[in-house]
């Protein structure tokens, strides 16, 4: 009877002493309020996967998979390890609602979202918002501008400024003769359209004849719309045409006697997946000879690129086409901001989003006295002796402005014939003033 | 003007395209009572395997009957393997729609990993523009336009005048009766399959050929037009749905030229939706007949 009595005794003593441990455990699993917690984190790659822009996410996807080990290889966020999930938008603002609410609904350990382009950006980003997620999206619309959404963050220019690069080929771009006539070949979609106005003011004003010529995006054919184009006698063509550019430039050459018209892309047309659709109806040689593109002015080398471009390479076990997205610059934005999002975790000892997201804006612009790193382990060895940093990444220097809109100079580009990007010129401020000044939007 | 008659000569081609797909699509309705919405996921999937075989060196005019060939078989075994299953247990229509939307979606899906998300085109995508005036139409648009012609001459020969066209038309008519008249129906919708099938992949392997590239999401686009080229013409009407794809490729192509390329669809569709308000069993069929193919 005793030994049942002591028993009992240890019972009383032991049992809220277990208690108290299994809850001080399940609160430190807790990734909200103070500390970095446990458990694994998690990146929501909300981008198309399948559907017409299906070429989009996996630029993406590459980018928070080269940002993995980066992250996970050096200690990871106070020892929390970061995995990428897709989460398959169809390019469609119908479906991606759906796969957004589900995103944040199903995954409490969400640290950020990478993806959101044009497609889907307007239906999913006031989702991810209202979540208090941190999002790095790859949207040039207008909208965002000056948006109010606290947890949004564009590490791309908008559209409008990809116009006025494009007009900067024809004014300031080397080596082609005088354009002084240009055809606007984009879709009849309300993104794609939003290069048209500032594109055709800047031309404009520089005294050359535009003319919109609009096509459906995803049609199976374009000859009568390009019939139409080349009674115009277009000296050189804007374009973008995302899924529909090779079909596109096809039966222009097809209907031009063989002969491919120069062709000036957006930076979005720095892509493989661009750079195939084309080259599987036109030659190589053509688009070697005929294609100047704008992009954002990478220096694709320096420690930050070397690290990006090592674990991209690595990625190829997970998913074999990431390494040709070494060149493309969402794929290096979307890893800076992974990296930073992390980075900002680490100087906040938090995990909770509404603690660490101001702190990413601090991080990419620096603030004085800023110590400057360019990979993950620089920014917490730096972090960890105290220091304030600034990471300047894969994607080069980030500037966000009061609408977390970061900005960069403008390159114009070629591409070699093996898909990679050439640089041929640099705008300069005074030029890319010229241009703003003269869109006038 | 010129414009005009160029946009005519593409719109027939178009209109050759979209007949191909349409006719498969409307038989397989008007014969087996199946919406497929797979439809344009198999054509899709045909044109890749040609491309497999065209990049082999093949010509495309041979890989071309061996993606009908799959188109077949394809088909033949979807409805074997997942449709007559869920027809045999009574299925409405309403849910063998649903059924055939799921069959589309894991076909995409499959396909994805295997094809990859990169355009791709035949070998054989370029050829010898002809200029005839205004009208501009290269070799291989005028070897299509002929090919749907023959097809449509092969059709109307097959429901006409053979035993397994009437066949075909009997138990589209009224299976039951067919049955009891001693006419295989089963057989006979296995046929339907396999030549719908073919149809199928032919259109397809066509579609892609006309259009340069395509990928793995071109499939939607190809089953939207077939559908409303065979919902104007009336379902089940493999007449109609050759009229339908003529009114359908002329007016977008034509619309373009004449208005805006922003129009041509919605132009497209206006007509369609007038021709079902003011004719809602479509240009050619009797109201209520899913039936009496040709």
């Amino acid at each position: 009877m005793d030994t049942f009595r002591r028993h009992l005794h240890s019972a009383r003593i032991a049992l809220p002493a277990v208690a108290a441990i299994l809850l001080a455990a399940c609160g430190s699993s807790s990734s909200a309020g103070s500390g970095l917690g446990t458990g694994d984190l998690l990146v929501g790659v909300l981008a198309p996967f399948s559907g017409p822009d299906a070429n989009l996410g996996p630029a993406y996807y590459a980018a928070c998979l080269a940002a993995q080990p980066e992250i996970n290889n050096h200690g990871a966020v106070g020892g929390r390890k970061i995995s990428c999930q897709k989460f398959d938008t169809r390019g469609e603002p119908a479906d991606a609602t759906p796969a957004a609410s589900q995103m944040v609904a199903s995954n409490s350990n969400l640290m950020a979202v990478v993806g959101c382009t044009s497609d889907e950006a307007s239906a999913v980003a006031p989702i991810v918002d209202r979540a208090h997620i941190p999002m790095f999206c790859m949207t040039g619309q207008s909208e965002f501008n000056k948006t109010k959404l606290q947890y949004f963050h564009r590490l791309v220019p908008a559209d409008i400024f990809d116009a006025y690069a494009m007009v900067g080929w024809v004014q300031y771009g080397p080596n082609h003769p005088t354009w002084n006539k240009v055809a606007l070949v984009f879709g009849d979609d309300i993104g794609s359209q939003s290069f048209v106005q500032p594109a055709t003011n800047a031309l404009q004003h520089f005294g050359k004849t535009v003319k919109n010529f609009p096509i459906h995006l995803g049609a199976s054919s374009f000859r009568t719309e390009v019939t139409s184009m080349l009674a115009f006698q277009p000296d050189v063509i804007f374009t973008e045409a995302l899924g529909s550019a090779g079909t596109y430039l096809g039966e222009v050459k097809e209907l031009n006697g063989g002969k491919t018209i120069p062709f000036v892309g957006t930076s979005a047309t720095i892509d493989p997946a661009w750079f195939k659709d084309v080259t599987s109806t036109i030659s190589v040689d053509d688009v070697v000879n005929n294609y100047r593109g704008v992009d954002l002015g990478y220096t694709f080398s320096g420690t930050a690129y070397d690290e990006f471009n090592a674990n991209l390479q690595a990625a190829a076990a997970t998913f074999a086409d990431a390494p040709k997205y070494k060149q493309r610059g969402s794929t290096l934005h979307l890893y800076d901001g992974i990296i930073m999002t992390a980075l900002a975790m680490l100087a906040t000892n938090s995990a909770d989003p509404k603690v660490y997201n101001s702190k990413i804006k601090e991080i990419a612009n620096g603030v004085s006295g800023a110590t400057d790193v360019h990979t993950y382990k620089e920014g917490m060895d730096a972090i960890n002796a105290g220091k304030s940093i600034r990471y300047v990444g894969a994607g080069g220097q980030n500037n966000f402005d009061e609408y977390n809109n970061s900005q960069s100079g403008y390159i114009l580009v070629k591409y070699d014939a093996q898909g990679g990007e050439v640089q041929v010129a640099m705008l300069t401020t005074a030029q890319t003033k010229a241009l703003s000044d003269a869109g006038g939007i | 003007m010129s414009i005009l008659i160029a946009a005519f000569g593409f719109g027939l081609v178009s209109a050759s395209v979209i007949a191909l797909a349409a006719v498969g699509f409307t038989m397989q309705f008007g014969i087996t009572n199946m919406i497929n919405l797979a439809y344009g996921e198999v054509m899709i999937a045909s044109a890749y395997v040609a491309y497999y075989v065209d990049q082999r060196g093949v010509s495309i005019w041979i890989a071309m009957l061996i993606g009908a060939a799959f188109g077949a078989v394809f088909s033949f075994l979807i409805n074997r393997l997942i449709y007559a299953p869920f027809q045999r247990k009574g299925t409405a229509l309403l849910g063998m729609v649903i059924v055939s939307l799921a069959v589309s979606l894991m076909i995409a899906n499959i396909m994805l990993p295997i094809v990859g998300y990169f355009a791709v085109s035949y070998n054989e995508r370029f050829s010898t523009l002809l200029r005839f005036g205004a009208l501009a139409l290269t070799v291989n648009q005028i070897a299509i336009f002929a090919l749907a012609g023959a097809i449509m001459v092969a059709i109307h020969a097959l429901l006409r005048y053979t035993r397994l066209g009437k066949a075909m038309r009997a138990t589209a008519a009224n299976p039951a009766l067919a049955r009891n008249c001693g006419i295989p129906t089963q057989r006979v919708i296995d046929a339907v399959w396999l030549i719908t099938g073919a149809l199928c992949g032919l259109a397809g392997v066509v579609a892609a050929l006309d259009s340069d590239s395509f990928t793995i999401s071109s499939g939607a686009g190809f089953l939207i037009t077939a559908l409303a080229a065979a919902v104007l013409g009336g379902a089940g009407q493999p007449y109609g749905a050759m009229i339908g794809a003529v009114v359908i490729g002329l007016i977008t192509e034509m619309s373009a030229a004449v208005w805006s390329p922003d129009y041509k669809q919605v132009v497209a569709f206006a007509i369609l939706v007038v021709v079902m308000v003011l004719r809602p069993q479509g240009l050619l069929a009797r109201r209520g007949a899913a039936a009496a193919a040709g």
